[in-house]
Formats: C-alpha cells, sequence, structure tokens
C-alpha cells in the first residue's frame, strides 16, 4: 500500500538543505532507482525498445565496424562501433589520449553510406574531428588487457572466465568520456526537448554505454570463436550479467557540478521529495523483510568492491560492519507507522554517512510507485536570470539566509585560499594548482562559489551604506562584475538544493566527493578512487542483457531489480557450457 | 564549417574570458552571439567586425554604461564608445526594472557599437514576459533605420531594416539605440509610413523560428576564420602544462591493466 502525503506534509518532512548538500555526504551518494541507468533500463523495458545487430564485420582480432539498431516505439537510431588496432603505448586513460581500442557513436536516423564513410573518418578521431549533427552520443574505450585476453582465452579453450575476474574489474572495457549535446559537432541536447525517447539527461549517453557493454559481449565471444571454432564457447548467461562498462574519469566532472545548479537541484530534489513521500508510509511486514534482504544484497556488495584506496577501503568497510547492527535495529523495532522516519532519525545519530544514504538509496527501491514519477522530473531547461528590480536590501537578506554557509569560511586563512581551478592547455582538461605556488591562478575558473557570494555580501553591504534604497540594478551598473554570481543568487535562493555547500578553495576539499556525487546519479558501482582527482566505476554490471529485454519481459519488477550485483557462482562441469553462438551475419540488414 | 550551438556558444564564451570579459559579460556576449547565429541573423560576422574594437578594448576595467540620467520610467546611458556586448545588458536590465514598476519604461544607450548584437539578450528580456523594441539608425546618406520588436514571451522578434529617403538633415550620430519596453504594450515593427522609404530587410518570426529549427537540425554553418580566431581567443584562458600538473589529473603511465 502506498499513501501520497501533501505537498505541504512533503515540504515539512524534506531533510534538511544544509544536511542534503554537505560535500561529503553528496560524496557518499550509491546508485539508485533514479540514476540514469536504471532508469534508461526501466524505460526500455516498458516500451519494448529492441535492439538487434544491423552489421557485424570483425576480422579475427576483432577489429573492424559493428552497428547496433535500436528500434523504438517513436523512432530509430543506430549504435556505430569502429574497433581498431591500438599499440600499448598508446592506451591511456587520460583525455589527453590520441587513439582508442574502440570509437562510437549513437545516430538518431539511419546509416547510409555517406554518413558511415564520415563517421569512420571523424569519429576514431574524437575530439580532433568534425561529427556529424544526427550524432547524439561520441565516446571512446579502452580494452582491460588481462580482462579481455582472459575471457577470449577462457572462452576459446572452452571454459567460462572466473567471475571474480570481473569483481576486480567489473568490464572488458573503460570509457573515458562518453560526449553528449553538441560536443564537436553532434547534436545539441535541445534537440531531444521533444523527443520522448532520449529528452531525460543523459539518457543518450546511458545507452551507448550500455550499446559498448553488449558489444564487449559480442566481440569477445567473436575472437574466440575465431581463434578456436571448434572449441569456443559463450558466454553464461551469469556471467554476461556480471559484466559491466568501466569509466574512468578525472576532474572534468567537477565544473558541470558547479554549473548547471538547477540541474543538480532537480536530481537532489527529486531524491529527497521521494524520501520524503517514503518516510511518510507505514511499512508492512513484507517491506520490512525486503529490505532486510537488500541489506544483505548491499552489504555482500559492498565486501566485493575492490579498491587499492585506502579512505574508500575504510569506507566500504565501516558500512560492511555497521550493517548487522542496522539488521539488527530493523528487526527489533515495532512495525508502526513511523518506523522509515525513525529510522532515517536513528542512521542520522548513530551511523557514517555512507550507511546513512545506503539505507536512503534501499528504501527508494521499497516504493517504485513513489519514485519513478521523478524519473521525467530530472531534467530542466536552465535559466539563470537577474530580479533586478529587487531592492539590494532584500538581495543581502538573500545571501545571508540562503548563503549563510558561504558566509562562514574565513578566506584571511590561506588554508581556506589553497587551491585554485584552471583549464590546462592539454586538451582543456580541468585541473587544480596551489595558489602561490603553480602558475595560472590569473586565469582561474570561477567555480569556487563561497568566496564570490562573501565577496558580493561585502561589496553589496558597502553600497547600501551609501544608497540604502537602491535596486540591484543600481549596484550592478556600478559594479558590473557582480552580475553573474547576483544572478545565482538571485535564481538558487529559490530553490534550496542546488548549491553544493562547499568551498573549492579549501586545502582540506576532495574533488573525488564532487566526481561521485554525479557518477551517483549517473549509476556509477564499484567506486574505486585513484586518488583524490580521479576514480574508476563500472556502470551496468547486473543489468539486464540486449537477449533479456528483446524477449520483451512481462515481470518488470524482477526485471529493473539489478542494483547492487553479486559475484555469480557458476557451475563448472562442461555440459553447463554453453554453446558458442555463431557471429551475427556480416553486411547491412535490409 | 558546421558547428552546435552548444559548441558556439561555449567557444564564445571562452574567446569573451579571453579579451578579459568579466565572467557574467562572457557568459551573456556568448548568448547574445549564439543567438544570432542560431537564427541566420550573422552574429559572428557582426562579432567579427567589431573584434578590433573589442580587443582595443579589452584592457579597459569596466565596460559597463555610465548612468547620465533617470527617472521613474525614462533612463539616458553612455556607452563610452563600447560594444555592447560588454556590460551593455545591465542598460536592458534596468529598462526591465523600470517597465516592471511604472508598466512602460524607455532607456536610451548613446555611444555604443556592435548595435545588433543586442538582440540576443533583447530575447531573454522578452523570455521574462515582457514586450521590447529597440530601435536604431546608422549612416547618414542613405540613413538606415532598425526596428527590431518582441512580443513578451516570444523568443524570435520582427526585424525591419530600411533606407529612409525623405528625411530632415541632421547633426545627431548615429551611434547609440533607443529601447521601450512595456508590460502590456507590442510595439511591433510595421511599414504603415506616408514617407518614403525602401526595405532593405524583412525578418518575420516564422523564418526565424524556421531558421533555429533547421539549425538544430542540421548544425549552424560558421565561417572557419572567424572560428579559428575565437579558437586563438580562447586559448589565453588555458594554463601551460608541466609534469606536476599532469600528474595529479590521472593516471601518469599507460593503462594497460
Amino acid at each position: 500500500m502506498m499513501e501520497r502525503i501533501s505537498p505541504r506534509e512533503e515540504s515539512l518532512r524534506l531533510r534538511a538543505p544544509a544536511r542534503v548538500m554537505n560535500l561529503e555526504r553528496l560524496g557518499s551518494l550509491h546508485p539508485s532507482r533514479l540514476s540514469f541507468s536504471r532508469s534508461l533500463i526501466r524505460q526500455m523495458a516498458r516500451q519494448r525498445w529492441q535492439i538487434s545487430a544491423a552489421r557485424f564485420d570483425l576480422d579475427d582480432s576483432g577489429h573492424g565496424t559493428v552497428i547496433y539498431r535500436l528500434q523504438t516505439p517513436c523512432g530509430r537510431y543506430h549504435g556505430v562501433i569502429f574497433s581498431q588496432p591500438l599499440d600499448d603505448d598508446a592506451r591511456t586513460d587520460r583525455v589527453i589520449a590520441e587513439a582508442w581500442d574502440v570509437t562510437f557513436g549513437v545516430v538518431e536516423g539511419e546509416v547510409d553510406d555517406a554518413l558511415l564513410e564520415q563517421m569512420a573518418a571523424n569519429v576514431p578521431l574524437q575530439e580532433a574531428g568534425r561529427q556529424h549533427p544526427r550524432l547524439l552520443v561520441l565516446s571512446r574505450a579502452n580494452r582491460s588487457l588481462r580482462n579481455f585476453d582472459a575471457f577470449t582465452r577462457a572462452l576459446a579453450e572452452g571454459r567460462q572466465p572466473d567471475p571474480a575476474w570481473l569483481t576486480k574489474a567489473g568490464y572488458l572495457y573503460r570509457t573515458t568520456a562518453v560526449y553528449g549535446n553538441g560536443k564537436f559537432g553532434i547534436a545539441d541536447f535541445g534537440r531531444l526537448r521533444d523527443n520522448p525517447d532520449f529528452q531525460r539527461p543523459f539518457s543518450a549517453q546511458m545507452l551507448a554505454v550500455y550499446l559498448l557493454r553488449h558489444f564487449s559481449i559480442d566481440q569477445v565471444e567473436h575472437i574466440a570463436h575465431r581463434r578456436a571454432p571448434a572449441t569456443a564457447v559463450g558466454l553464461a548467461t551469469p556471467v554476461k550479467r556480471y559484466l559491466g562498462i568501466g569509466n574512468s574519469t578525472g576532474l572534468g566532472m567537477a565544473p558541470f557540478l558547479i554549473n548547471h545548479p538547477q540541474l543538480i537541484e532537480r536530481w537532489v530534489q527529486s531524491r529527497e521529495q521521494a524520501l520524503a513521500q517514503i518516510r511518510a508510509q507505514a511499512p508492512d511486514e513484507a517491506q520490512r523483510d525486503r529490505l532486510l534482504t537488500l541489506l544483505d544484497r548491499a552489504g555482500c556488495h559492498l565486501e566485493q568492491t575492490v579498491t587499492a584506496n585506502a579512505e574508500q577501503g575504510r569506507r566500504n568497510a565501516e558500512t560492511v560492519a555497521e550493517l548487522p547492527e542496522v539488521r539488527a535495529w530493523l528487526e527489533q523495532v515495532p512495525l508502526d507507522g513511523d518506523l522509515w522516519q525513525e529510522l532515517t532519525e536513528w542512521s542520522h545519530r548513530a551511523l557514517s554517512l555512507a550507511t546513512q544514504e545506503l539505507i536512503n538509496t534501499l528504501l527508494l527501491e521499497l516504493y517504485p510507485a513513489i519514485v519513478e514519477p521523478f524519473e521525467n522530473r530530472m531534467g530542466v531547461d536552465e535559466c539563470l536570470e537577474l530580479t533586478p528590480e529587487m531592492p539590494l536590501v532584500r538581495l543581502k537578506q538573500l545571501i545571508e539566509t540562503r548563503y549563510d554557509w558561504a558566509l562562514a569560511f574565513d578566506f584571511d586563512d590561506p588554508d581556506n585560499r589553497y587551491w585554485f581551478w584552471y583549464r590546462s592547455i592539454e586538451k582543456e582538461e580541468p585541473r587544480l594548482g596551489v595558489r602561490g605556488q603553480e602558475p595560472g591562478a590569473d586565469r582561474e575558473l570561477k567555480l569556487a562559489i563561497a568566496p564570490r557570494v562573501a565577496d558580493t555580501h561585502r561589496a553589496v553591504g558597502n553600497y547600501l551604506g551609501r544608497h540604502p534604497r537602491a535596486a540591484v540594478v543600481d549596484f550592478l551598473i556600478e559594479h558590473p562584475r557582480y552580475k553573474d554570481i547576483v544572478r545565482r543568487i538571485q535564481a538558487m535562493s529559490e530553490t534550496p538544493f542546488g548549491e553544493i555547500r562547499a568551498n573549492l578553495w579549501a586545502r582540506e576539499m576532495k574533488p573525488i566527493h564532487l566526481l561521485r556525487t554525479k557518477l551517483s546519479f549517473f549509476g556509477a558501482s564499484r567506486f574505486d578512487p585513484k586518488s583524490d582527482r580521479w576514480v574508476r566505476i563500472t556502470l551496468f554490471q547486473g543489468a539486464p542483457l540486449v537477449e533479456e529485454l528483446n524477449a520483451e519481459p512481462d515481470d518488470l519488477r524482477d526485471f529493473d531489480d539489478w542494483g547492487f550485483p553479486l559475484e555469480p557462482a557458476l557451475a563448472t562441469a562442461p555440459d553447463s557450457q554453453e554453446k558458442a553462438r555463431q557471429p551475427a551475419a556480416t553486411g547491412v540488414a535490409p | 564549417m558546421k558547428v552546435s550551438y552548444n559548441e558556439l556558444q561555449g567557444l564564445c564564451r571562452k574567446a569573451f574570458l579571453g579579451m578579459g570579459f568579466a565572467d557574467g559579460d562572457a557568459s551573456d556576449a556568448a548568448d547574445m552571439v549564439a543567438w544570432m547565429q542560431l537564427h541566420a541573423l550573422d552574429g559572428l560576422e557582426a562579432l567579427n567586425r567589431g573584434l578590433d574594437y573589442l580587443l582595443a578594448e579589452q584592457h579597459e576595467e569596466e565596460r559597463a554604461p555610465i548612468l547620465l540620467y533617470a527617472d521613474d520610467d525614462l533612463a539616458v546611458l553612455d556607452g563610452q564608445g563600447y560594444s555592447v556586448l560588454g556590460s551593455s545588458s545591465l542598460a536592458l536590465e534596468l529598462g526591465f526594472a523600470k517597465a516592471r514598476a511604472r508598466g512602460l519604461a524607455v532607456i536610451k544607450i548613446r555611444r555604443c557599437h556592435n548595435r545588433q548584437l543586442i538582440m540576443g539578450y533583447l530575447a531573454r528580456i522578452a523570455g521574462r514576459g515582457m514586450n521590447v523594441t529597440a530601435f536604431w539608425r546608422n549612416g547618414q546618406r542613405p540613413l538606415v533605420e532598425q526596428a527590431v520588436g518582441f512580443r513578451a514571451g516570444g523568443s524570435v522578434p520582427e526585424i525591419r531594416v530600411y533606407a529612409v529617403n525623405q528625411v530632415p538633415e541632421e547633426n545627431e550620430s548615429n551611434d547609440g539605440v533607443t529601447l521601450v519596453f512595456a508590460n502590456h504594450v507590442e510595439l511591433l515593427p510595421a511599414m504603415h509610413s506616408a514617407y518614403d522609404y525602401d526595405l532593405l530587410a524583412c525578418h518575420e518570426e516564422s523564418a526565424l523560428l524556421a531558421s533555429r529549427e533547421r539549425a538544430m537540425l542540421d548544425g549552424i554553418s560558421i565561417d572557419d576564420a572567424v572560428w579559428e580566431k575565437l579558437k586563438h581567443l580562447a586559448a589565453r584562458m588555458l594554463v601551460e602544462s608541466n609534469d606536476a600538473s599532469r600528474s595529479g589529473a590521472g593516471p601518469a603511465a599507460g593503462d594497460n591493466d
């Protein structure tokens, strides 16, 4: 049973923005039902999307061109993948790379010879090419050599690869950028505004990654079959399911989070509103049991998450260690109407941030009917506009009430002015420098909102001393350089969840939290930081397969239940092996 | 070559930052240029024509217009000869604020250039529910007048450019722009004058909307040489790389794992 609560009660139950928008808490988020990868899979299943190979031209080494066709009720799209040889010394995850094992794009509509020729000439060049305006997504990926070699060898010898390899690194390919929204000539996101298939943020990018995952399975089976036609087997379904796509990402994600506060507000607010609704629900025994089951699965998943990062390892272990306490609490507390509210409040007092947010994530799993309507509220036409007629004294009050967190920092303390953000001449890669020690502070990116707000507050106060009845526009005509930040303050004061409450100049600031914030909304798992500034994650691990999607599943709830995947246990008897699939027919399907 | 709207806007913003614009001005100027290009109104060409002036202005600390006169529903500002891409948006914001309070306001910006490019910001003002019309003159013989009118809530204007053949001699310099803001009154260009004139250009709302649709589907055509200039300007904001800066941002060696 589910009971809708009034907007008034929902707003009363919302968590305080000061708590929610804390950077370390945002850096503790897990992938959830509202993550874009999960939403896409649900949409594909619900709408009976079909994926087929329109072309499969790979040589014995798996190099060549593959085109997948996607048919939705509204349109047709193609994933076009170019696989090419790559010298080992050219294989790097850095954005400054110039060649990759695989490059690919998602095209709206048909792919004729002319478009394919244009793509073959430009997609492998990525940023250095001029891409076609019908491309919705442009991306590239590199092989995980260890897994790729082990998988092909095992399959060629008639064995299943050990799933433990995927527990260490859950993929055969790792993407290093997935571009959308007009980058390098591809279609603007605005073009998709009226397209029901991909109007949600990042849904086209998620599709591209999902198609790459399917390709990685097809390709490794193809290579094994070509290598040993007599003995090769196909991947067992549990292993395929356990196979995701890796991603390596660094500071490039940080500017997005700061420069799109209205979008971030939508993501966070949607999650918080759903949680507020859920905390008002009176649970039954079945829901409590379901939550206990999910806690066990999530705990095992975190135990199986491999990271060499000591801090991340400590956080994962801390959560795993706290889960028995959560189980005990849930089993002992009476099943009354406020159970979820009490659970949330108790967890806040007693548990680590990561465990608190894990509980919230699992609560979202219990109430699909509450959560899923928010899928369509994750996008926004971003538009920060001035309110020039606002009395300046009102702006000062807004800063003091809505941005009080920004005024709390002491910017005279060198540790609070330690870092500056800049773009490198190397492919414009965002980087951090130490102020006063490294070059580039004169070309600083204005990503740190807190010091700008504090500076604005000081300037506004001074101006009001001379012009107490002034309007905002009067102040700006005299001090135009504040236009940008005033616009932001005015627009974002209306919404509580858009600003990440941190000082991005502070020495103790950890950019990795910014990365995880965004990645959690993508649906990233296996969070494996390599430093405070870059991280490897896995997408779509555990997700349903293309053949399962094409089979048009009846039970959509079960189809959607793939979060926190666990290492599968495989039967090892030879007769359990699947017969190798013949590669798809060569040539473009009619 | 063809570029996307987002790409054009992004590069313009970086180029304006490279020319010393403050963040807000850089964003607004980029929006103004990209908006015109999206609607096939040659924003990049207008920018290119004014680029030398902009580069000459780049070391000026503040490029905002100076308020010469203001009352409740009228203001005159001195643009100091700067491009409207600088901080002229604030003159428009002043007009918006006055019209919100008084129903109708008139703003005159004297001494400014790149006036064509003001259209992109007018679109933003109109998007906030305000009728807004801009009027300016170019040259002396022939005297060319341009009127741009947006309906409240509209995303594209009606534009008329015409040469006026019967005007009295005037000594007024033609380097200003007059703007009318009104909550409830539309002031759109319409050619019903009894005076002798030659229509030089006419852009109707429907045609501009069609141009935008085309650009979103096929990309936006731009001049390669101007694009290269913008890239060069944008590169001013990039910071040289060294081993230390490179090492902090990702894996140090090949990723053959």
